[in-house]
């Protein structure tokens, strides 16, 4: 039961979803947009809760036991119920139960995300320019011909990418544009076809109960 | 360690130079962003463009400046603008985009006519969860997804959609993303309603996607700060617009960046093969 | 420099993940916890606001489309997952939205990816309209190929067949060499974005 239920909803499921493809009659298409519309989008939304749910666990677990840097437990804690209150009693525009404002300063979920979530996350993805820098002046070793061509590659697409040298040597766009085109294309296409392929017969899997890693432990 | 922090500190300073002291650049845009862009231009009237931000924060410098460049686009051209995204991230960076594009456009408006009004002009619908409701309902009704739009209005009541009821009456889906969600709209809402994609990615995720390109799949494709350059100096070319172009700002420390890095590797090798030779 | 305060909070936070740069410290640490908790309550404001109050609250609370109860008992639980006794439920709800994901994934995917590419690889008379034309896509039709002949482990490579492979690791090159590229160019442009924020936005030197 703890087994065979699970499966037999995602089994059913599974049927459901490709019906739906298949046959174009009104009340199958209906009856498909209608599961979509509501129920689908209701049993997602609470999937919030796992993620939500397991980091605040993580980090009661990490202040409990003290472990590694357990102090900045709280900032996470702190900072995850304190934007939530922001956005619940403040709504999205600041103007909800509770007004989001004292005097001329704003803190409502907006202001909260564009003047602090988009620059920590902007700046966390940033870094990674210093980091290739660095790995490309000491790992990228030109050690045989197929390696060589990988740098040929990149050197040109590079080069090509930037407007002084795309004017200035317009056939270096062209050379570019066409290794993108051509045997770039023709690479990522096979990779594509196996990529697919795998992805699909794990869905299949899944739909048939082979691939069970989705149901976590007993 | 130490070699480390001087190719940190060089970096920032070819960087740094070129955005104090830029040089004046014009993009050369290529057949991808031509393609994309031609499309977009001859949407019918009856027909809107759906502009999908599916990017998160930390790919905003690359691809905020393809939001804006479409929305000037189609301002310009009073193409009818439906705005959605699947990442709820993406939320914030839609609004932040579409008040910096109004701001230009209705600075200049002498009449109601002239501006770009909410309902009238352009609707920001929002975001919906799972990605399937959205993709596959919009087949169907873009009201019946979002019954709300972003700012808490009842679409039913909205101008605009009265019109543009369904993927039919949508010329074309643009989504910009970090991730393969262009792909997503390949997959179910073009093989299943035939609407046609096109597509803005980083340029980390941009070669993967060539393929989707050849085989016509994307009508066009904007790649990295490269991809928004081009768009953006199209979009001047053709609409004399004068807003700010981050992406054509930002190619004068691309340029140097790059060589640096071209330079960096060519000495890395060289040593390399010094040591080896000793 | 910036009068506005948020501008100077995103600045700080800005510095405080560029601090990582030298070594790892408490103000980047503080950040990055700080990253993680505010996205999440941001999550849980549009959850709650865009889709459990518009699709499941408000017809309720009219007394209509009383049969989402049942969907809402079903979302419910998920938050059986943190009681041990009963955390087995948790599939109930997984196994709904896997289900008809995968399912109504297998047969678009099949098309958009296996098909269509498949069509736009094969020769046809349109991909010869000029000489230039032909020579690519012969070139794509052989190196699609060639590609697949190379991830193929099963059988070994001799005559014809390692050659196909060669073939295939030549345009695996070129196309990881195209991504590398443009990796380059996608890395640098984020870091342009930050260092332009501090010096126009914060700092106020450029205009």
């Amino acid at each position: 039961m703890k087994v065979k239920l699970p499966l037999f909803i995602c089994l059913i499921m599974g049927i459901m979803g490709m019906i739906a493809y298949y046959v174009p009659h009104k009340i199958v298409q209906n009856f498909d947009n209608e599961w979509r519309n509501t129920a689908l989008r209701i049993i997602f939304a609470f999937s919030l809760v796992l993620g939500v749910g397991s980091i605040i666990r993580h980090h009661l677990e990490k202040i409990k036991r003290k472990r590694e840097f357990w102090e900045y437990s709280y900032v996470t804690l702190i900072s995850l119920f304190l934007t939530a209150f922001i956005g619940l009693f403040g709504g999205i525009d600041g103007k909800g139960l509770i007004k989001m404002q004292i005097g001329n300063f704003n803190f409502d979920i907006q202001t909260i995300y564009v003047n602090m979530a988009i620059p920590l996350g902007a700046t966390m993805f940033s870094l990674l320019a210093y980091f290739m820098a660095s790995a490309a002046f000491r790992a990228f070793r030109a050690r045989n011909f197929e390696a060589v061509l990988l740098l040929v590659a990149a050197f040109i697409v590079m080069l090509a990418s930037v407007p002084p040298i795309a004017r200035l040597i317009p056939k270096l766009s062209y050379i570019s544009e066409w290794i993108l085109d051509v045997p770039n294309t023709a690479a990522k296409r096979g990779m594509l076809f196996g990529i697919t392929l795998g992805v699909l017969s794990t869905s299949l899997k899944i739909l048939l109960g082979i691939e069970r890693g989705w149901l976590g432990g007993k | 360690m130490a070699s480390r922090r001087y190719i940190y500190l060089i970096l920032t300073i070819v960087i740094i130079i070129p955005i104090l002291r830029p040089f004046k650049l014009k993009p050369l845009p290529m057949k991808p962003v031509k393609n994309l862009f031609d499309y977009i231009d001859k949407i019918p009237k009856d027909k809107a463009l759906l502009i999908s931000v599916d990017y998160t924060p930390d790919t905003e410098a690359e691809l905020q400046p393809m939001t804006i460049a479409l929305l000037r686009h189609a301002f310009s051209k009073r193409i009818k603008v439906g705005i959605l995204t699947l990442t709820l991230l993406g939320l914030g960076l839609a609004e932040d985009a579409l008040q910096v594009v109004l701001k230009e456009f209705n600075e200049k408006a002498k009449t109601k006519e002239d501006s770009i009004v909410y309902g009238r002009d352009y609707v920001f619908l929002g975001w919906q969860t799972p990605p399937l409701v959205p993709l596959l309902g919009m087949g169907e009704s873009i009201t019946k997804v979002f019954p709300v739009d972003y700012y808490g209005n009842r679409t039913d009541t909205l101008p605009l959609l009265k019109e543009i009821k369904n993927y039919r009456d949508v010329g074309i889906v643009v989504s910009i993303s970090g991730s393969a969600i262009p792909m997503w709209y390949v997959t179910y809402a073009q093989t299943t309603f035939g609407v046609k994609v096109g597509a803005g990615f980083t340029a980390v995720s941009a070669a993967d996607y060539y393929p989707y390109l050849n085989s016509g799949q994307l009508t066009g494709l904007l790649a990295g700060m490269r991809g928004g350059a081009e768009y953006e100096e199209l979009v001047e070319e053709n609409f004399k617009i004068r807003g700010r172009r981050k992406a054509t700002e930002a190619m004068s420390a691309q340029t140097t960046a790059h060589i640096t890095i071209i330079l960096l590797i060519i000495l890395g090798n060289f040593i390399y093969f010094y040591k080896k030779k000793k | 420099m910036s009068p506005d305060i948020w501008v100077w909070i995103a600045a700080l936070l800005t510095l405080g993940i560029f601090s990582f740069l030298y070594k790892d410290n408490p103000f980047y640490r503080f950040c990055e916890h700080l990253f993680v908790g505010i996205t999440n309550g941001y999550a849980i404001t549009f959850y709650w606001h865009r889709i459990i109050v518009p699709s499941l609250i408000n017809p309720l609370s009219k007394g209509e489309k009383l049969y989402l109860l049942i969907f809402a008992f079903i979302g419910a639980l998920y938050f059986t997952r943190f009681i041990p006794r009963l955390s087995w439920l948790v599939r109930i709800p997984i196994a709904f939205v896997i289900g008809y994901g995968a399912g109504a994934a297998i047969p678009r995917t099949i098309e958009a990816s296996i098909i269509e590419q498949a069509k736009a690889t094969i020769l046809q008379r349109s991909n010869f309209t000029n000489i230039f034309t032909g020579i690519s896509s012969i070139i794509i039709f052989f190196g699609v190929i060639a590609t697949i002949i190379y991830f193929f482990f099963s059988t070994e490579r001799k005559g014809v067949l390692k050659h196909l492979a060669y073939s295939g690791i030549i345009f695996i090159m070129l196309g990881f060499g195209a991504s590398f590229g443009y990796t380059v160019m996608a890395r640098i442009s984020l870091l342009i974005g930050r260092l332009t924020f501090l010096l126009r936005d914060w700092l106020g030197i450029i205009k």
